[in-house]
């Protein structure tokens, strides 16, 4: 089974007297260890696609079920839960909680919805800083890191409760090439470690290659490369 | 809540706003409520110097003793009701007394039984003394008063605390009372107003013993009182406006606190918060400031109450401060809940993008 089966998907937003299709059905599946990436031109319906996956908005028709699980069914509390428990968040600009740490920004992960930071928790939470090469940052806050630091403080975010579906959303717009590629290829590497399906969404084509299958979206539809 | 917890610790001069509005609020209510009791004390000293004993009054007075006329015989007639232990008389009359030249307005009050409060009543020619009086005149035991029109000499045996009727008061035997009032006022002959009753008999067997008598608790005396309830409802009605202007002032910077979050909730929320969650971290927050300020309030109050001249009739009852202390507390996390309408509206989608 496909951890993420997008089935006829369609997003319309009203405007005015016209409605806008966003995503216009589309069908995606994305299998556990593979790391999709998804271009396209600005307004191309990416970021929409990206919030249907991710169960933070509910499409107007169509079916999206992340493993066995029917987004469209889950009632408000129900989604959350998914979103904290199986799916990992990395946004474009990055959106930590400025005045935790590096460390309580993963933690920070597990308190929601009511979770205890046990011992495990912490361990968990210094090991994945450590793979991330911020092993000596852990006390440092967000602004106290440069932005690479703080990208790789967001993946270790979206990998602490060990999710099904990593969604990344534009992941090296604040970064230089470099950095950016350095950013593409940790990312790359959890996804093969961890055996976690992935979407990146991104305009950089220097980091494409770096994904198992590039989809382009083009006025809310899908064009696989 | 430990992620909020957090953040007040960390960003603590963001909630600094918000913490010196709410303790000038608080200290304004802790004065507000040492005036509203020291006024009320104030008047009714010597009905609460009699301590849970029932008052029984002539029923034209309205509860009020200082309008009371018992007829003749009430007191003996009391003396023989079921369950009377004893029966005492009380009465009141405003005058005036000088120490060494000094007058002052002051209650001259009669009395037969001894209380928790007071002593036995003094032997003709000696009077129990209010220490308010003491507070504003050079007087001291075994100093000789002047009191009434007449200038009647009586020698302070004892001072007492917490017995005002609005002025001083100078506490004399019930047969003193009668010959002194008539002094104060020669075209009426005194009366003794109210007989004091203690035992298991009720109000209503009280009132029976005669014709046009009425008995009550002095808990109920005190409320029927015009000045006291006039005051009672004027101060009532400050502090209940001070809880208003809490709550808005509390309302307004977490409302402003929440949109200036927006982006930070949004985020909260992609990542799994659920809204009770957000809710709960802000409710802390607003638990943590008003207790914080609570406590700043109540010392700078209390500190602000020691200031002021003794004439004032401050006081500070702790049950008030519990009492301002919760309310402030439920105020405040009633303002901060205000914000909840616009955390629901918050779209977890506005994270990404």
């Amino acid at each position: 089974m496909p951890a993420l089966t997008i089935d006829k998907a369609r997003k319309e937003f009203p405007s005015g007297e016209q409605t806008i299709v966003a995503v216009d059905d589309v069908d995606l599946s994305v299998d556990d260890g593979e790391f999709l990436v998804l271009e396209g031109p600005s307004g191309s319906g990416k970021t929409t696609l990206l919030t249907l996956a991710g169960a933070l908005a509910t499409p107007t028709s169509g079916s999206i079920r992340l493993g066995d699980v029917e987004l469209g069914d889950l009632e408000g509390n129900e989604r959350s839960a998914v979103r904290r428990d199986r799916i990992g968040f990395v946004f474009q600009s990055v959106n930590l909680i400025p005045f935790l740490s590096a460390t309580e920004n993963l933690l920070a992960v597990r308190q929601l919805g009511g979770g205890r930071v046990d011992r495990d928790a912490r361990d968990r939470a210094e090991q994945l800083l450590e793979e991330l090469g911020l092993g000596g940052r852990g006390d440092n806050v967000p602004d106290e890191l440069s932005g690479g630091q703080r990208q790789r403080v967001a993946i270790g975010r979206a990998l602490m409760n060990d999710p099904d579906l990593l969604l990344v959303d534009e992941p090296t717009s604040a970064l230089d090439s470099e950095l950016g590629r350095q950013v593409v290829e940790l990312l790359r590497d959890e996804v093969d470690r961890r055996g976690v399906a992935a979407i990146m969404v991104t305009h950089d084509e220097r980091v494409t290659d770096l994904g198992d299958r590039i989809v382009k979206m083009v006025d809310g539809a899908l064009v696989e490369s | 809540m430990s992620i909020a917890i957090r953040e007040l610790r960390r960003r603590f001069g963001q909630f600094l706003p918000v913490l010196v509005a709410m303790t000038l609020l608080v200290v304004l209510l802790v004065v507000l409520g040492a005036f509203l009791d020291g006024l009320s004390r104030s008047q009714t000293g010597v009905l609460r110097a009699q301590g849970d004993r029932v008052l029984v009054l002539s029923d034209d007075a309205d509860l009020a003793p200082s309008r009371s006329r018992l007829p003749d015989g009430t007191v003996e007639a009391l003396a023989q009701v079921d369950g009377v232990e004893e029966v005492g008389r009380l009465s009141t009359v405003a005058t005036t007394a000088s120490v060494d030249g000094d007058v002052q307005d002051v209650v001259l009050v009669g009395y037969d039984l001894a209380t928790d409060t007071l002593p036995e009543p003094p032997t003709s020619g000696e009077a129990v003394v209010d220490a308010k009086l003491a507070d504003l005149v050079d007087v001291e035991e075994g100093d000789t008063l002047a009191v009434g029109p007449d200038a009647r000499e009586l020698t302070v045996t004892t001072f007492v605390g917490d017995v005002s009727a609005g002025s001083p008061t100078i506490w004399v035997a019930a047969d003193d009372w009668l010959e002194l009032a008539d002094t104060v006022n020669p075209t009426e002959r005194a009366t003794t107003q109210a007989a004091v009753v203690s035992g298991d008999a009720t109000p209503d067997e009280l009132a029976g013993t005669g014709d046009g008598l009425a008995a009550a608790t002095v808990d109920d005396v005190i409320a029927a009182d015009d000045v006291v309830t006039q005051q009672s409802s004027t101060f009532q009605g400050i502090i209940g406006v001070t809880f208003v202007v809490t709550l808005l002032v509390v309302a307004l910077f977490f409302v402003l606190l929440t949109i200036e979050r927006v982006r930070l909730y949004a985020v909260l929320k992609a990542i799994g918060a659920r809204t009770r969650d957000l809710v709960a971290g802000l409710a802390a927050q607003a638990v943590a400031v008003a207790a914080l300020a609570v406590v700043l309030g109540i010392g700078l109050g209390i500190g602000l109450t020691l200031l002021v001249p003794p004439d004032l009739p401050l006081v500070i009852v702790p049950a008030r401060l519990a009492v301002l202390a919760v309310a402030t507390v439920v105020v405040a996390v009633l303002g901060a809940l205000g914000t909840l309408r616009r955390i629901l509206r918050i779209d977890p989608a506005d994270a990404i993008g």
